[in-house]
């Protein structure tokens, strides 16, 4: 039957950057359809909240405080989440997020900044890939779903580092999709539109005029990417890789023009 | 959301659902995906006289679920019948929130040899058929308030292939036709979304012989394999269901990372 094949009980799930907003969602998301979970974040009190909430599911959910940046802890997180459940399905790089104030005039960006801003965005995932793909082709099984942006896709004014990294996303799993097709580990972008998480809502509601100049008129709702992930983790996707899905109210479908007015018909 | 569990959202229970094309191995499985997930069905045909196999179809979809399941045999071609083929869905079924374009009419050749008859051929079984399903269970979605079409195109919408410009084009004309629809409908609550297949493995597919290119090409494949129809069932699942509210004017490639590569 289709709809259980996007259950994901006895699966082990291990998400970053889920101390909090996105991450934590989704940890909570993965529970909810069966899956153990190992989550990671810089911040021990934050994955010890999410760890509760996973845990009034009934699932399991290890923590594991790491900088997704430094590789020597990813790899340690990697090791962390096969010596607890002896496996690793499914990996979530959630870790991550646009930094406003890093973008700014090329002459002012300093390497320092740069290196950062790549950093903290692709190589944090190129990492984690890394860490866990021995695992993966040794269970002949995985599903890797990397979290980029519309910024992947599309130029940013001043945006630089936000901008090539993301786009850097969606070349590391095309490349790792074709890679290991043949041990049978899918890898596959979401590329969410605006959705204003967590504690900056009613901010970000402001900032972005609630969505006036999405299509569909508004901004995503955190809930609305949890199916997203679930099905790209599922047996439901199973020959669905490299690919990158849009969840943005219709925004990668058009931007030729602009939202909310139409050409005079000639009809 | 309002689920209580994020599996609920792919349900398609109390949902009514029309597959045109469901006498064709895709159209099939598409029926069977959505009757899986509970969804009460029409089931059109593609192409006239093809009663007995859509009569079969729908026993095999009525076997998944249960619900009571309609045929009707069309020329999809004509726009009376689409138009009729809406309006008896809408009926029978109690509403239209589901429709599946699963229109293909495969149509290679040497260009040079393609004759007057073939842009027109070509372009209205593969793109014509799909813009006026759009129209017609469009227009009866915008006055029930919204739903949710899937058109199920190729990846050969993406890059060319030779001996298939006409074919490419067409179905490279369903991908941006749905981008520009979703844009349209948008905000009258009607998403829309494209399904790529890859290569297939079905009755009227190239890829399928035993031969030179047929070879050849499982070889080019990342994981050496064609997509079987019911492997489409997942993606198409995730796009009509209200598990992808916020996803319109997208289109998901199901071609085991054929388009990663190109």
């Amino acid at each position: 039957m289709i709809l259980d094949s996007l259950k994901l009980d006895g699966k082990i799930a291990l998400i970053t950057g889920a101390g909090r907003g996105l991450g934590r969602a989704m940890a909570m998301t993965f529970a909810e359809a069966g899956a153990d979970i190992v989550a990671a974040s810089r911040t021990q009190v934050q994955l010890e909240r999410t760890a509760a909430e996973v845990k009034q599911t009934g699932r399991k959910c290890l923590i594991f405080p790491a900088d997704v940046t430094n590789s020597e802890q990813v790899n340690a997180m990697a090791a962390a989440a096969v010596k607890e459940f002896g496996r690793i399905d499914i990996l979530v790089n959630n870790a991550g997020g646009g930094d406003d104030s890093a973008a700014k005039p090329i002459e002012q960006i300093s390497d320092a900044e740069w290196r950062r801003g790549i950093d903290t965005n692709l190589s944090s995932q190129f990492f984690a890939c890394r860490a866990v793909l021995p695992q993966m082709v040794k269970q002949h099984r995985g599903k890797i779903i990397n979290l980029s942006s519309g910024y992947g896709l599309r130029g940013g004014k001043h945006n630089y580092m936000y901008v090539c990294a993301e786009g850097g996303v969606i070349q590391l799993t095309r490349t790792l999709a074709l890679t290991y097709a043949p041990h049978n580990i899918q890898a596959n972008c979401i590329v969410p539109g605006i959705f204003p998480h967590g504690g900056e809502n009613e901010q970000m509601m402001k900032f972005f005029k609630g969505g006036k100049f999405i299509p569909v008129g508004r901004l995503g709702e955190d809930a609305e990417l949890g199916p997203l992930a679930i099905f790209l983790a599922s047996d439901a996707s199973n020959h669905i890789t490299g690919e990158f899905i849009a969840i943005d109210g219709g925004g990668l479908a058009g931007g030729i023009s602009p939202t909310g007015v139409v050409p005079p018909s000639s009809h | 959301m309002a689920s209580s569990n994020v599996l609920d959202g792919f349900s398609l229970e109390g949902k009514c659902a029309l597959v045109i094309g469901a006498e064709r191995a895709v159209g099939r499985a598409a029926a069977v995906a959505l009757a899986e997930a509970g969804a009460k069905m029409l089931l059109a045909s593609q192409e006239p006289g093809t009663d007995k196999t859509l009569k079969e179809v729908a026993k095999a979809v009525q076997a998944a679920n249960g619900n009571k399941t309609t045929t009707r045999t069309q020329n999809a071609a004509i726009r009376a019948e689409l138009s009729a083929t809406a309006d008896l869905a809408f009926e029978e079924l109690g509403g239209l929130h589901i429709l599946v374009n699963a229109l293909d009419v495969p149509a290679f050749g040497p260009a040079e040899e393609a004759d007057d008859t073939s842009f027109e051929r070509i372009i209205e079984n593969n793109l014509k058929t799909v813009w006026m399903a759009c129209q017609e269970a469009g227009r009866v979605m915008l006055k029930q308030g919204g739903g949710s079409i899937v058109n199920i195109t190729s990846v050969l919408a993406e890059r060319g292939v030779p001996s298939a410009a006409l074919y490419c084009a067409a179905k490279a004309g369903v991908l941006n036709l749905t981008r520009a629809l979703a844009l349209e409908w948008a905000r009258r609550g009607i998403r829309i979304n494209a399904l790529e297949a890859g290569w297939l493995d079905d009755e009227t597919s190239v890829a399928a012989n035993d031969d030179e290119f047929g070879k050849t090409l499982v070889k080019y494949l990342p994981d050496n394999k064609l997509i079987k129809p019911e492997e489409l069932g997942g993606a198409l699942l995730y796009l009509v269901s209200p598990a992808s509210s916020f996803v319109t004017g997208e289109s998901i490639a199901v071609d085991g990372g054929l388009r990663a590569r190109v």
